[in-house]
């Protein structure tokens, strides 16, 4: 019993511990952000408080267009990314169709293949549709996500036939069904589908680089670069920290307000990324 | 960096086959117009409107696209776009709209991608070193016709420091015209001279007083000697060190760019050297000292004296809390440095009047006071003769005469590697020499195995 205690005393401990760890990167960054520039790097600042270097860079680069369009791109591809898969996921979930093993075998193999691999082959699509540079060819090529295909379908599976069946005795329609019985139940797959979606596509940058050519179109992430990539003679430390800050803040926020909802909803869904 | 080029190569790999399917390489129409106002880099200048139809409103003018990166920090985009709104004014019926395009390796890529989507831009900005790879694949013309055509073009030419124009040059043909150029220079901190009673106008001019004076400056809080040995920055200064030690100034490559000679004895000698300033004389960190890092450590005075590049003039005199000076980098056998930087290109298989305005661009960009304005805003170097004559740069030079070193050795400077097939060979190159400085390899293993993959590579274009 005492054993028992004892070891889960130094589990806190060591929990505590590797929260600080992560904590460190975090600290330093607002630290630098908001102090005085130094070439002295140290974890707490050592110079005066200052608002100067947000400042400095949030009028360097537009960064409130980048916001909006930032929000947009994640908002759009996230809502259409939810109609979309949920339907391909019942339809290969639930429904028994002739071949729907092999269309799921197509799609699972999607998920093998990294974005950054496809950037050429879908801007020279986007290319011939006349769509670089816009907002809606930035998104196209998400529109379907694979990995939220497997993971809806493989938590429609889990759903007891039973359930949806009293809903069809009681006069549901499918879409009904849908709504009502699967979607609900599937709820810890949505929110950490959406935690990956939204995270991914606020901190892309390579693919918002290539595919848009004017400000008006650009997101946070390529404001960033400017700052964070521009290594030629040394790194100012101060800028780049004031523009990840700028950057990082909202999403940061939400996973302080909604931390639980993550934790469990990443818990039940069994993945990290 | 490794991964990023094997990504880029299967994206060409898979873009290949799709191209099967065929683009039509028309000339770029999706270019967003740039109205991009406010010289003075007003915040939210780079307001474009969307596309639309081609110079639908804006009469007859010809759209430019111009892509270019940005290396030393957030200002100078906002330079750039303002420079663009210049020419701009000046020109009604051309608009330049300018892209940012991330930092040298993202604009390659980003380019790449819109020469295979079939809407390249007209004119960009690329590393000098990638002039082999520009030709090789055709993404970029040669210059001469241009060049021969305008009036003043041989006197234009010859205006640009050789030291900068010699590696624009592809089988004797100009395919670039420097633009954002620098080179290595030796920044040291006098008061530390002082403090150990060498004398601070006197820094060291040979490999030999390089020692010299870094035993004597080096204590248990300070390294004499810093060399920046990461991917990417190692084989920049080892240039410069091959260059010193060699009889007669060669290079690490032949001019074609289809030979490296990595494994010749004087160039074993500098890796050596290296290595006994690390292990032997022990007056440098050893292990490997990240290139960003090393300006932070010289200014918080731990290390005495640097080897780095110009554009970081202003960054250490704005910071340096102590007398600090330049000079060039110690001779061995003879004086050498490395430069570095980017070019402009201009697109390849374009229409003749995009050509023509594409050059006027260029020829806009280059005049001496705006080459000059923009080596000050920078840090880079002027790369015209004529841009020294401005008083621009001779009140900076007058009042900063530390950055006049860097002109003054562009004299001895020469190119820095690069090859076809450029970036494999620079990581050929620094994953050799890591070995050699980690301790895995002796100098002549690393460079021997150096010269064998790199030779290896470049069997494909002999």
């Amino acid at each position: 019993m005492k054993k028992k205690k004892a070891i889960g005393t130094m589990i806190t401990i060591f929990a505590v511990l590797l929260g600080l760890l992560w904590l460190i990167p975090l600290v330093w960054l607002i630290g630098t952000a908001f102090s005085v520039p130094s070439f002295h790097m140290t974890l707490f600042p050592t110079t005066a408080f200052t608002l100067d270097n947000i400042k400095y860079v949030w009028n360097a680069v537009p960064f409130g267009t980048y916001y909006i369009n930032t929000l947009i791109l994640v908002v759009c591809t996230f809502v259409v990314q939810f109609v979309t898969s949920t339907m391909a996921a019942y339809a290969l979930g639930v429904l028994d169709f002739k071949g729907s093993a092999l269309v799921f075998a197509v799609i699972f193999m999607q998920i093998i293949i990294p974005n950054d691999v496809l950037i050429t082959p879908n801007f020279m699509t986007l290319s011939e549709l006349k769509m670089v540079n816009t907002k809606i060819g930035m998104m196209l090529p998400f529109y379907g996500s694979a990995l939220a295909i497997f993971l809806l379908r493989q938590h429609f599976k889990s759903i007891p036939r039973a359930l949806a069946d009293a809903a069809r005795i009681d006069g549901a329609t499918t879409w009904q069904t849908i709504w009502r019985v699967y979607m609900p139940c599937a709820k810890p797959a949505y929110l950490s589908f959406a935690v990956i979606s939204v995270s991914y596509h606020w901190n892309n940058y390579l693919w918002p680089l290539i595919v848009t050519n004017s400000p008006a179109n650009r997101t946070l992430t390529v404001g960033l670069a400017i700052f964070a990539k521009s290594k030629e003679a040394n790194m100012q430390w101060a800028n780049v920290c004031a523009a990840a800050f700028i950057i990082i803040i909202p999403l940061l926020l939400a996973f302080f307000v909604a931390q639980k909802q993550f934790m469990s909803s990443f818990v039940s869904a069994g993945i990290k990324e | 960096m490794r991964k990023k080029i094997a990504l880029v190569t299967a994206a060409g790999l898979l873009a290949s086959v799709v191209a099967l399917s065929g683009c039509g390489g028309g000339s770029n129409s999706s270019g967003g117009t740039s109205s991009a106002q406010g010289a003075a880099g007003g915040a939210g200048a780079g307001e474009s409107k969307a596309e639309g139809g081609d110079a639908a409103g804006s009469g007859e003018a010809l759209h430019l696209t111009f892509y270019y990166p940005v290396n030393v920090g957030g200002s100078a985009a906002q330079l750039i776009e303002g420079l663009c709104s210049d020419f701009n004014a000046e020109n009604p019926d051309i608009v330049v709209e300018p892209v940012y395009t991330g930092n040298y390796d993202d604009t390659v890529t980003k380019l790449q991608t819109a020469v295979q989507g079939g809407t390249p831009p007209e004119v960009f900005v690329s590393l000098a070193t990638q002039r082999f790879t520009m030709a090789s694949t055709g993404m970029a013309m040669p210059l001469d016709d241009l060049i021969a055509a305008d009036p003043d073009g041989q006197e234009y030419i010859d205006d640009f420091l050789p030291g900068f124009m010699e590696d624009s040059y592809v089988d004797g043909q100009i395919y670039s015209i420097p633009f954002q150029r620098s080179t290595m220079v030796m920044f040291y901190n006098k008061e530390a001279f002082k403090e150990v009673g060498l004398d601070p106008e006197k820094p060291p001019t040979t490999w030999d007083e390089l020692v010299e004076y870094g035993q004597k400056l080096t204590n248990e809080n300070r390294y004499g000697v810093g060399l920046a040995l990461n991917s990417g920055s190692a084989q920049w200064a080892f240039t410069g060190f091959c260059l010193q030690n060699s009889e007669n100034g060669e290079n690490l490559m032949a001019e074609d760019g289809k030979a490296v000679m990595f494994d010749t004895p004087g160039n074993i000698e500098a890796l050596q050297f290296w290595l006994d300033l690390q292990n032997k004389y022990e007056i440098m960190a050893p292990g490997i000292v990240q290139w960003t890092d090393l300006p932070t450590q010289f200014l918080a005075g731990e290390v005495a004296m640097i080897y780095h590049t110009t554009g970081n003039m202003a960054n250490i005199s704005q910071n340096a809390e102590f007398d600090f000076g330049t000079c060039f980098l110690p001779a061995g056998k003879r004086q050498g440095a490395p430069t570095g930087g980017g070019n402009f290109y201009i697109s390849n298989g374009l229409s003749e009047d995009r050509i023509q305005a594409a050059w006027k661009f260029i020829r806009f960009m280059t005049e001496p006071e705006r080459a000059a304005q923009w080596a000050l805003d920078t840090g880079y170097v002027a790369t015209r003769q004529s841009c020294f004559d401005t008083d621009l740069i001779k009140n900076y030079y007058e009042e900063l005469p530390q950055a006049k070193v860097a002109f003054e050795q562009i004299d001895v400077a020469k190119p820095e590697l690069t090859t076809y097939n450029a970036a494999e060979i620079w990581r050929i190159l620094n994953d050799n020499i890591q070995s050699a400085v980690v301790g895995d390899a002796t100098p002549e293993e690393a460079l021997k195995a150096a010269q064998e993959q790199a030779t290896e590579v470049l069997a494909e274009y002999q």
